[in-house]
């Protein structure tokens, strides 16, 4: 199982700091919800989808897309169809069906989710998991919270293989086709999902163990041996992330 | 370590909420069971709710909260992370504060099964609607009614599955009280 995001790319995010980038990508978030008009919003989406082209590659770039296009075409049919105030564009025997104030209704909103998953997912993709704990941790995350998370992660892989082996197990008690081996057949949950528990339940007490002949509880501060690196210092990546989010700021109110 | 220093344990508690948290992302991505409208439900309420009944709300919440949010990173969806982290926990939280009302001795699991089962559907209601106030926001109230049937489905069935799993887990491995904090 992997639980690796990160994707090896090119260009400034990748240089860019992981607490600065952090900053940018949440207030960016933020800021799309402000009111702006849906063409600032367009070209805003448009000038974030070239920058993950240039950094990833297009074939990956579009794949936040395929996992947005269901709920896309849910809202496209929703949205406009609900919203019928204003300019009619589309009526059918003088009944309004789309009118202009709901298809830019919709477009701001699509636009929207767009900005936010892009940004979201490319700050995942280039900035590698172990980054993005100490940037939390440098946000404030006590040591606890970043252990448990590291923690979490060292374990994933060990329960998916063992989930995996277990209902594997009990697929091979009883004759299945094919088309059904890789889900999870009903009369098997309770049994599949008690095993894995179990054999997750018994991990603790060593892990636990571990953790305190390791000096974990003790009364002494903490050695830390990773820290984040900023080339360049890291004033100059705070300033570039609040020049950006000026340059959006000012790109969302121009229009 | 006797019973009485155990709840004092910090490693217990870390490597417990550690443990329960890779298991609820596990249980997010890989075990798919098919819906009639085409889609698919993952088992993380499941686990939520065994968190619950029993090992408290606390660990349910890190557990749940956490779990839920790396998976959503790791399943390409971080937009959702913190919705996910805040949502589920306080979903695990409600259910065992719920469920161990009146209870004197044990874990929110042997509290009365009535009692669970409000806890369960108090948090099948914070689970979907914490879903479609989020999902409102991000893509209009209306397109986010859509998801409320699939949620509530979903947290549904882990509300049942989660009871049944934390007896069948109390029966086959009873030594997991001690774990409790």
């Amino acid at each position: 199982m992997n639980t690796n995001t990160y994707i090896v790319g090119r260009g400034f995010l990748y240089w860019l700091d992981a607490r600065a980038k952090l900053l940018l990508i949440v207030l960016l978030s933020v800021m799309v919800f402000f009111p702006s008009h849906y063409l600032a919003l367009s070209l805003l989406f448009l000038l974030i989808f070239i920058i993950v082209w240039y950094s990833v590659g297009f074939k990956q770039s579009l794949r936040p897309l395929r996992s947005l296009l269901f709920i896309i075409v849910v809202m496209a049919l929703f949205i406009p169809l609900t919203q019928r105030g204003g300019e009619p564009l589309w009526a059918v025997k003088g009944t309004v069906l789309v009118t202009r104030e709901g298809v830019a209704h919709f477009a701001t909103l699509a636009l929207r989710l767009l900005i936010v998953t892009y940004s979201c997912t490319l700050y995942i993709w280039s900035t590698p998991m172990a980054a993005i704990n100490l940037a939390l941790r440098w946000y404030g995350l006590s040591y606890k919270g970043a252990l448990t998370v590291t923690l979490a992660f060292r374990f994933i892989p060990f329960i998916g293989e063992t989930f995996v082996m277990i209902r594997d197990s009990h697929s091979l008690r009883s004759a299945s086709d094919s088309s059904q081996k890789e889900r999870l057949r009903l009369g098997d949950l309770v049994p599949t999902v008690t095993s894995a528990l179990v054999f997750a339940l018994k991990a603790i007490p060593h892990l636990a163990t571990t953790l305190e002949h390791r000096g974990f509880g003790s009364t002494l501060k903490r050695s830390s041996y990773k820290r984040l690196e900023a080339k360049g210092g890291l004033f100059i990546h705070f300033l570039l992330s609040v020049i950006i989010l000026l340059a959006t700021f000012v790109l969302l109110n121009s229009i | 370590m006797n019973e009485k220093e155990r709840p004092k344990s910090a490693a217990l508690s870390i490597a417990l909420m550690s443990v329960l948290t890779a298991v609820v992302v596990v249980f997010t991505i890989f075990p798919r069971i098919p819906t009639p409208i085409h889609g698919y439900i993952n088992l993380s309420d499941v686990i939520i709710t065994f968190s619950a009944y029993l090992f408290g709300p606390w660990v349910a919440a890190v557990a749940g909260g956490l779990g839920t949010g790396l998976a959503d990173i790791i399943g390409g969806f971080p937009q959702w992370a913190p919705f996910s982290f805040l949502i589920h926990g306080l979903q695990g939280i409600m259910i065992a504060l719920i469920a161990r009302i009146g209870l004197k001795k044990g874990v929110p699991g042997d509290a009365k099964i009535y009692m669970q089962i409000l806890g369960g559907v108090v948090g099948m209601v914070i689970m979907a609607g914490g879903y479609y106030v989020v999902g409102g926001f991000l893509y209009g109230f209306r397109a986010a009614l859509v998801e409320i049937p699939l949620n509530l489905i979903q947290s549904g069935v882990g509300v049942i599955l989660g009871i049944v799993v934390s007896k069948s887990v109390l029966k086959a491995y009873p030594a997991v009280r001690s774990l409790a904090l």
